[in-house]
């Protein structure tokens, strides 16, 4: 998601949820990501009855249908929760750091730098394996974050809106370079349909692990500057006269949010509207503090897309949907119903 | 093979027409100009004629044509009858690495119009003057370029849904090369009927399903296909593998999950595709090399066979493929 539509503090009035609200908010989250996660083993294209289920995960055996369960939906459902993990708080913190409720990580080039990579990756260098152009979308990400935030930064310190007017110029460039280079190059652009779509389906999990440590300390980072964070929603002025350092908080919250969108996208491709609408309907359960925000976006993300994954795979059977199709399908109505219904997704 | 390239009836590219219109735009003029310039040097101008029925029509064209074009996916199937294309447009690395040596000789030595036909350099083209113009790629992509190609030489089309024997005949019919053509066909008899009789009782008895996986696929995905080579087996061997219901889309044209491995416990036989060395495909080795397959009743008790198809558009390839199949089937346990 690209817009530029920044926030004006309206005159309305904003009904902050008290401290019970807020826990009893992430105890269901928590329950019903577990619910989730159940739901994403024991469903997929193909029935397997849930004793097998059972016998696969505790009961190990060389059975056909085990060995399905084991190497295909397990693997798939732990990306599918470490890719929502990021995307849910990378679009909290893009969120929190503008100011802007219609932003997510795109806006900083995340995704455009990450198409670019593979595109050039698949296209000119002839990298084939997810293996391989996995680690281009990672390194393409992090280098136009970093791009973008040395154009955003001034003599005054790192400007948000000229953080997003930079990523939004260099994401139109890059996306008319990757778009030549696809035309030229057919194959490169079959090679890249599915990642483009945003899908979790076969990625093996040897090819998560490498990313955790970065998505770790992104975490880290994250609820490290949460605090700032809620400083800066006052306006910068009153944050700094209230001891926070500007510069320090937007780089390490650009470097958190690059970190966990890069991964994220890395691995499952752009996956747009999971880190867009999630942390409105954190802010609606926990108000505005990013800390809890956060807490929220970390465990709703996982379960809106796993939820979109399962879906995808049985309205369709035999055949599959893309999870980032089914997210863009179920998220859209819920954020315009959400929207419509609370202020408190305001920032 | 190439994603790009399934059909229902054949595995040939679907050519793309990126960059045609500028290509088109640019070329014309020169093209008009060079047939403008009166017909001595036509290549044919003096020859006998002969009209030829094609996917565009009835065409004139030389009674036995010497400096023919092939674009699209006529170059491999024209050589394969004994054609020597004076130009030709590129083949991809899959699409040539399995053809013959000498064929691979008489591909190199064409002059080189484009990446594909929808690229085709024009000018280049009307400057060889050519006498008969061969074309195979989608409809929409010759309706961009029918009226510069007509201009320069007499051009024969054939859509993609064009079954591959009727192809051949056609591609050899355009280029007198019917003789060549009667000794394939021959051969391809003789060999299907040797196969059927030969395994006449595992034919009758034995569910084959038939699977593959795409160039470029999406990871952890396969298709279970019923066009390309195995139509052939099924078609004119009889072998018994699962075709898509009437009016569907083919099942080649699905992607499975890996999940649906597990589905394939259901066939007595799997045909997989292999390399010429017998190797599994570059694009299918991860579905062997996955635990779900090893686990295949079909897999465990050797009933899982390597299938080489080369190509499935013209008779040598086929007739490689039916060698292979042979092969296999030959080599098929009996049912435990």
């Amino acid at each position: 998601m690209t817009s530029l539509a920044l926030r004006q503090d309206g005159p309305g009035t904003v009904t902050v949820p008290g401290p019970r609200r807020r826990l009893v908010g992430l105890v269901a989250a928590l329950l019903v990501l577990l619910v989730v996660l159940v739901l994403s083993v024991m469903i997929g294209s193909t029935a397997i009855s849930p004793s097998v289920v059972w016998d696969a995960l505790f009961h190990p055996s060389p059975d056909i249908d085990q060995f399905a369960i084991r190497d295909y939906r397990v693997p798939r459902t732990i990306v599918g929760l470490v890719v929502g993990v990021a995307l849910g708080l990378s679009g909290a913190l893009i969120q929190a750091l503008t100011r802007n409720p219609l932003a997510d990580a795109g806006i900083l080039g995340v995704h455009a730098g990450a198409s670019f990579a593979v595109t050039v990756a698949v296209g000119v260098l002839g990298v084939s394996d997810i293996r391989g152009y996995m680690w281009f979308a990672f390194a393409g990400a992090l280098i136009v974050t970093l791009m973008v935030l040395a154009l955003g930064s001034t003599r005054q310190g790192q400007s948000p809106v000229v953080m997003v007017l930079a990523g939004v110029c260099i994401g139109a460039v890059l996306g008319g370079v990757r778009e030549a280079l696809q035309l030229t190059n057919p194959d490169a652009f079959d090679a890249m349909r599915s990642w483009n779509a945003g899908s979790v389906v076969g990625r093996p999990l040897d090819l998560v692990w490498p990313i955790l440590p970065f998505l770790a300390v992104a975490l880290v980072l994250a609820f490290a500057v949460s605090g700032p964070l809620n400083a800066l929603a006052l306006g910068d002025e009153l944050a700094v006269a209230q001891g926070v350092r500007l510069v320090p908080t937007r780089v390490l919250s650009v470097i958190a949010l690059t970190l966990l969108a890069g991964g994220a996208t890395a691995i499952a491709g752009p996956i747009v509207f999971v880190g867009l609408m999630v942390p409105h309907v954190a802010r609606w359960i926990a108000g505005p503090h990013q800390r809890w925000i956060f807490a929220h976006s970390i465990l709703l993300a996982p379960s809106l897309l796993l939820a979109s994954d399962i879906l995808g795979r049985v309205v369709m059977r035999p055949r599959e949907i893309p999870v980032g199709v089914v997210t863009a399908f179920v998220g859209a109505p819920v954020l315009i119903a959400l929207v419509r219904r609370k202020t408190a997704s305001g920032l | 093979m190439n994603r790009k390239k399934r059909t229902p009836m054949t595995m040939t590219p679907l050519r793309r027409r990126g960059g045609a219109l500028v290509a088109v735009l640019l070329s014309t003029t020169l093209v008009l100009s060079a047939c403008g310039g009166g017909g001595e040097d036509s290549g044919n101008s003096a020859g006998a004629t002969r009209t030829i029925t094609a996917d565009n029509g009835t065409i004139e064209i030389p009674a036995d044509p010497q400096r023919v074009v092939a674009l699209g996916n006529t170059s491999q199937p024209f050589i394969d009858i004994g054609g020597k294309p004076i130009g030709v447009t590129e083949l991809s690395a899959s699409e040539l690495d399995p053809i013959p040596a000498e064929q691979k000789a008489t591909f190199a030595a064409a002059t080189n119009l484009g990446a594909d036909t929808a690229e085709v350099d024009l000018e280049k083209l009307a400057g060889m003057k050519p006498d008969l113009i061969l074309v195979q790629v989608p409809d929409s992509e010759f309706e961009g370029i029918e009226k510069e190609l007509e201009a320069i030489a007499p051009t024969v089309f054939w859509g993609l849904d064009t079954e591959w024997k009727t192809f051949a005949d056609a591609l050899a019919e355009a280029g007198n090369l019917t003789d060549a053509l009667s000794e394939q066909k021959t051969a391809f008899e003789e060999k299907v009927a040797k196969i059927k009789e030969t395994h006449r009782e595992v034919i009758a008895d034995t569910s084959f399903v038939a699977v593959d996986r795409w160039d470029n696929a999406d990871p952890g995905t396969f298709v279970i296909t019923d066009f390309g080579c195995i139509e052939i087996a099924a078609d004119d061997i009889g072998l018994n593998s699962p075709k898509a219901a009437e009016g569907d889309d083919p099942l080649g044209w699905t992607d499975l999950p890996f999940e649906q491995i597990a589905q394939l416990s259901k066939y007595d036989a799997i045909l997989y595709p292999v390399d010429a060395e017998g190797q599994p495909k570059k694009a299918f080795a991860p579905v062997v090399e996955s635990n779900t397959w090893k686990a295949l009743p079909a897999v465990g008790s050797g009933r899982a066979l390597g299938v080489f198809c080369p190509g499935n558009n013209s008779y040598g390839p086929v007739l490689k493929y039916l060698d292979s199949l042979d092969s296999a089937l030959a080599s098929l346990p009996a049912k435990g």
